[in-house]
């Protein structure tokens, strides 16, 4: 319930600020206008396009500082192309397989079951994961290796869900497009790398961004329940936050995890504040049978 | 023969058994919290831990720890406790130790220095990989799918609301 609240307040935050300078209007017509004349796709029949205030229809308004869902998508198909440049997916169809099975099983537990979501398996040893928006999200071979069953697979895959259903990569692009509103301009004619190129920067370097501290404990949040939702045990993510927790910060493989991501201590303390006695009386599946392990 | 062959299945049995227990694992509390008799809210408490409190890990059982300290023997929040040594500014002796020795802390996770990872330099510089993107794209499972491959688990999805900020008036 109070989730729904604060989205809601959100975008007409947003809109206040975007209110007071004219020119920021035209920024984001300019860059609607980039994506409509780019991509051909047409809106799924009978479904209106989501704004990205949280699932509420702002009709009109969207495109002035949110995105449609199908820039969404193209958004995160150029994000999670740049990314796969840096790693490529593990050659491993079954692994990939099995990502995606339990992935779109905790995504068919959020509000937005039916995205395109795409999950996989990155081969790098940093221990780390990924969310793009409209719902690519992947996580490194190194993070992999730490999980000890599928509940903690499924709860880390839960918290990239988190980060996608709560559009927290948008919010920062909205963020930095009203900071840079007065140097960046976006031709007309711009094509669809151009105009997502000059939002999302260069390469996958939007992977390297630190979102907001709370956008981060929301995720987590939202991660415990949805593993719950979908009969896990919810304590998978904790475990594995715990397993982490104790790397040296300047061990090369959490470097980067533990520089975009409050301390993992942080992260469980946060957490223990809102579940309290909330999950003491769910009980779920760890399937440590069925984890797939990947070979060495 | 035997000898040979019994070996390795020893050794498995053995990162088995380390993997699944948690037994005599040491950690400490993240916050101060109460020891309880058994695993739940209602049951007698027993002790209290203060925020930094050594324990000792002996047994899970849902979002509770069993755990051993100077304060006595109970049940904690899992949630109120690290697990491992306890978290330092910069690195340390043991830690360095851990390092060195590629196991940190209880050894699952493993260092990985001089292995190629993912930086911010690489990721800054990585050039869009539009064969892999499709790959990635051709394991995609439906709703369906995911459905089937929860059954098969018999994972039953079930209502849970979310939880409140903390913080926030709720």
């Amino acid at each position: 319930m109070a989730r729904t609240i604060t989205t809601a307040i959100l975008p007409s935050v947003l809109l206040l600020c975007v209110g007071g300078a004219a020119h920021a209007l035209d920024l984001g017509q300019e860059l609607k206008k980039a994506f409509e004349q780019s991509t051909q796709t047409t809106p799924e029949p009978g479904r209106p396009p989501s704004s990205a205030g949280g699932g509420i229809d702002l009709g009109g308004m969207r495109g002035l500082f949110g995105f449609s869902a199908e820039e969404e998508v193209a958004i995160g198909r150029q994000a999670a192309g740049n990314l796969l440049g840096a790693a490529p997916l593990v050659k491993d169809a079954k692994l990939q397989k099995y990502v995606n099975n339990v992935g779109r099983w905790i995504a068919s537990q959020s509000e937005r079951p039916d995205l395109d979501w795409h999950f996989g398996v990155i081969d790098t040893n940093d221990i780390n994961a990924f969310a793009a928006p409209g719902g690519y999200v992947f996580v490194t071979k190194g993070l992999y290796r730490v999980l000890q069953n599928e509940s903690e697979l499924a709860g880390v895959l839960a918290h990239e869900v988190g980060h996608v259903i709560e559009r927290h990569h948008l919010k920062i692009l909205q963020q930095s497009q009203l900071v840079d509103m007065g140097t960046k301009v976006l031709a007309t004619t711009a094509g669809e790398n151009q105009a997502i190129k000059n939002l999302i920067g260069n390469g996958a370097e939007i992977f390297a961004r630190s979102l907001d501290k709370n956008a981060e404990y929301e995720a987590d949040r939202i991660a415990v329940i949805l593993a719950a939702r979908g009969g896990y045990d919810p304590f998978g993510l904790p475990t594995v936050l715990q397993d982490i927790g104790h790397a040296a910060k300047d061990d090369s493989s959490v470097r980067l995890l533990f520089k975009t991501h409050p301390h993992p201590d942080d992260r469980l303390t946060h957490l223990g504040d809102a579940v309290g006695d909330r999950l003491d009386q769910l009980k779920g599946q760890t399937l440590e049978k069925r984890f797939y392990r990947i070979k060495p | 023969m035997n000898r040979a062959r019994s070996i390795p299945v020893l050794l498995g049995a053995l990162l088995l058994a380390i993997g699944t227990a948690l037994a005599g694992e040491g950690g400490s509390a993240l916050k101060a919290d109460d020891l309880k008799a058994e695993p739940f809210r209602d049951a007698k408490t027993v002790g209290s831990l203060a925020a930094g409190d050594h324990i000792e890990i002996l047994d899970r059982q849902g979002g509770w720890f069993r755990v051993k300290s100077a304060a006595g023997s109970g049940w904690v929040r899992m949630l109120s406790i690290r697990r491992g040594e306890a978290r330092k500014g910069g690195s340390d002796a043991a830690e360095l130790a851990g390092l060195a020795s590629g196991r940190a802390g209880t050894g699952r996770v493993v260092a990985t220095t001089g292995i190629r990872g993912l930086s911010e330099e690489e990721l800054t510089a990585a050039r869009y990989n539009e064969a892999e993107l499709k790959k990635a794209q051709s394991y995609a499972t439906t709703r369906a799918q995911a459905q089937q491959f929860a059954a098969s688990g018999k994972l039953a999805a079930r209502k849970v609301e979310y939880l409140p900020t903390p913080g926030s008036a709720k």
